[in-house]
């Protein structure tokens, strides 16, 4: 066997892996542990693990602190999936475009997608903010949703791409011997072929709507009620102090739902990263 | 009514030329079999008859319908591909039933037809079935019934049956065969399989480089091929092809000399001027025993393949060439009979007689054998019936 590793050889591996999972898990743990500690507890030296009086109360107190932020979660969760629902109906075709059909400039312009990219949002937020005023979109969900779902577009045209140029010619050309027009072969064939790729492009492009709307809620958007869910937590931050505990239980809540999706999804995202199993 | 008519067709990809002038009449209800080695065009040519390649120049004429700009569906073509095509997340029944929602039928008429078909290729069991649970030969057979239930009046094969084992390949030609006679309908095959073409063609169109080498029935190309190229790619083993030299033309004779210097006289059509000339012997290796021949030649044996109805034996003999093939320089091939007591590595006689021997001139073609061929024309004839 190839992958036949010696004891030593598990050891350094396992390590490797708990090494960078601590890095990747300990700010939720350490987020988790802030929202359970009270107010006065949070900044003890030196560093307790475990503190007195812990407690589930923030998770119920940051409901009356901000009295609005069920309203930036669901503001969150509509942003992000209606920045997914427009790339997707932008993506599918265009990726179909550019993995099944010859025309000129196709190259050209994927390579352009991948430059945009390299650029993202940040570089570009002051002209955003001249083509969001001059559209009247400023204060208003479009302003957070269309720069957000442009952004995500080229991405997902890519993953989509590299996706469907897996799927066997062959099936289209059958189904156009067969008298099926584009649309009804996109729909009937491709669409439900390249379902795990597609359900990968959506929960890529709906987690990073999630966490990209946060400048442009901040540019775009003074109204509070639009505001989604990074931007609203701001509130927990006060004259004197910033309330930590509670900021911290308002995150972790306000991640869950990605990863209540992200749980469900799972088993087709590992369908999707290993895919090329479509061949008939 | 299925005729098809190709005329002067031209394909260019690019500034290559991949079909180079192919003109074609098929008759209705007529088993077309398109062969020829890798590359030389045969795909292409059906996937132009399909639809979909563009024709760069020609016309394909679909009982008398100049189809060059119709979309496959309007042609009355379907097509059985050569990765059967299926789509994997329908059932075998949605799978047939396929052409039927494109147009949107009645679903009373589409069950209708599907089981019409799926009766025809015996799959009545497996239509809840996905793709994916069915063997090789049940694929191919729900992609036949895809094409079925169309009712086209040209069916095009793309090497159906390449992706299938030996024994399936068998039994699969024999149930196209069937099949052929029962819908009456006419059929376009595209295979490199000589066999395939041997056995299921009333007509076999063999394509070299993009263009038509020959036409003819089975027997026709087998008896009497026009050149070196049909010659050595119909028959297993292939042709032996041996350097000789014309030493006098006859009435209806042509006098040769062999490198090892015996003489034959080959019943073929001659014309004057040939004598001295370099030409060409085929003999096929089954037509190599020493019964009733006009003459033997001793060879030393190299490789003894026996397959019990008959043994094979390789042997190296200067200036002969087995069919086209390069790696087969010098060596000649026989079929002997299945207890043949040969041995490797020792010599043995091989007899010829001239009357089975194919006379080809410099450039190729083929000096016409004086054979009755008049009685080998008769399996196309039956097919239409």
């Amino acid at each position: 066997m190839i992958n036949k590793y010696k004891w030593y050889e598990y050891i350094l591996i396992y390590a490797g892996i708990a090494l960078f999972v601590a890095f990747m898990l300990a700010p939720f743990l350490e987020a988790f542990l802030v929202s359970m500690r009270p107010l006065s507890e949070i900044f003890t030296i030196p560093y307790a693990f475990l503190t007195d009086n812990m407690s589930f109360d923030a998770y119920f107190d940051m409901w009356r602190n901000v009295p609005r932020l069920h309203i930036y979660i669901m503001n969150s969760f509509f942003i992000a999936t209606a920045v997914t629902i427009i790339a997707l109906i932008c993506v599918i075709p265009a990726a179909w475009g550019f993995a099944r059909f010859e025309f000129k400039g196709r190259d050209a312009i994927l390579g352009a997608f991948l430059a945009i990219n390299m650029v993202g949002g940040t570089v570009l937020i002051i002209t955003l903010y001249k083509l969001m005023q001059k559209l009247g979109f400023l204060n208003t969900y479009w302003a957070m949703i269309i720069p957000g779902a442009a952004f995500s577009i080229p991405t997902g045209i890519w993953l989509m791409r590299s996706y469907l140029m897996k799927i066997p010619k062959s099936l289209e050309e059958a189904a156009w011997v067969d008298g099926a027009s584009r649309l009804y072969i996109l729909r009937r064939i491709i669409l439900p072929i390249a379902m795990p790729g597609i359900i990968v492009v959506a929960i890529a492009t709906f987690i990073g709507a999630y966490a990209q709307q946060f400048l442009f809620a901040l540019t775009f958007n003074s109204q509070d009620s639009l505001n989604p869910l990074p931007v609203g937590i701001y509130q927990f931050f006060g004259r004197q102090e910033i309330i930590w505990n509670e900021l911290m239980a308002a995150s972790l809540v306000g991640i869950l739902p990605v990863l209540i999706i992200y749980i469900f999804l799972q088993r087709y995202i590992v369908a999707g990263l290993t895919a090329g199993a479509v061949k008939e | 009514m299925g005729q098809l008519k190709l005329e002067n067709l031209k394909k260019s990809f690019g500034t290559v030329e991949v079909i180079k002038g192919v003109s074609l009449d098929v008759k209705h209800g007529e088993f077309i079999v398109f062969v020829g080695p890798s590359g030389c065009g045969k795909s292409t040519l059906l996937r132009m008859i399909a639809g979909l390649e563009d024709i760069t120049e020609g016309d394909v004429i679909i009982d008398d319908v100049r189809v060059n700009a119709l979309p496959p569906v309007k042609r009355g073509i379907a097509m059985v591909f050569q990765s059967y095509a299926l789509y994997p997340h329908m059932s075998v029944y949605e799978n047939i039933a396929f052409p039927l929602r494109v147009e949107k039928l009645p679903q009373a008429e589409v069950d209708e037809k599907v089981h019409k078909a799926a009766d025809i290729l015996k799959l009545n069991e497996r239509l809840q079935y996905r793709p994916g649970e069915l063997s090789g030969g049940q694929r191919q057979r729900v992609a036949i019934g895809r094409a079925i239930v169309r009712e086209p009046s040209i069916f095009l094969f793309d090497e159906p049956l390449s992706n299938l084992d030996a024994a399936l390949r068998a039994s699969m030609r024999i149930e196209l065969s069937k099949l052929h006679h029962d819908l009456d309908a006419t059929m376009i095959y595209v295979t490199h399989d000589q066999i395939e073409a041997m056995t299921m063609a009333d007509r076999i169109v063999v394509l070299d480089g993009g263009v038509i080498s020959q036409v003819g029935s089975p027997l026709e190309l087998y008896h009497s091929p026009d050149n070196l190229f049909v010659a050595g790619f119909i028959g297993n083993p292939k042709m032996n092809f041996m350097d000789v030299t014309c030493t006098g033309v006859g009435k209806n004779s042509i006098d040769v000399e062999l490198v090892t210097g015996e003489k034959l006289t080959i019943p073929v059509t001659a014309r004057a001027g040939i004598e001295g000339q370099k030409l060409t012997l085929g003999i096929r290796p089954e037509h190599t025993t020493t019964d009733g021949c006009d003459i033997t030649i001793s060879l030393n044996a190299n490789v003894v393949e026996r397959l019990g109805a008959h043994t094979v034996v390789y042997a190296d003999a200067p200036g002969v060439e087995l069919g086209d093939d390069p790696e087969a320089a010098n060596r000649f091939s026989s079929i002997q009979g299945g207890m043949a007591n040969i041995r490797a590595n020792q010599r043995f006689d091989i007899g010829i007689k001239a009357s089975d021997c194919h006379l080809f001139d410099e450039q190729g073609a083929a000096f016409k054998r004086n054979i009755d061929l008049s009685s080998l024309d008769l399996p196309e004839m039956q097919a239409s019936a």
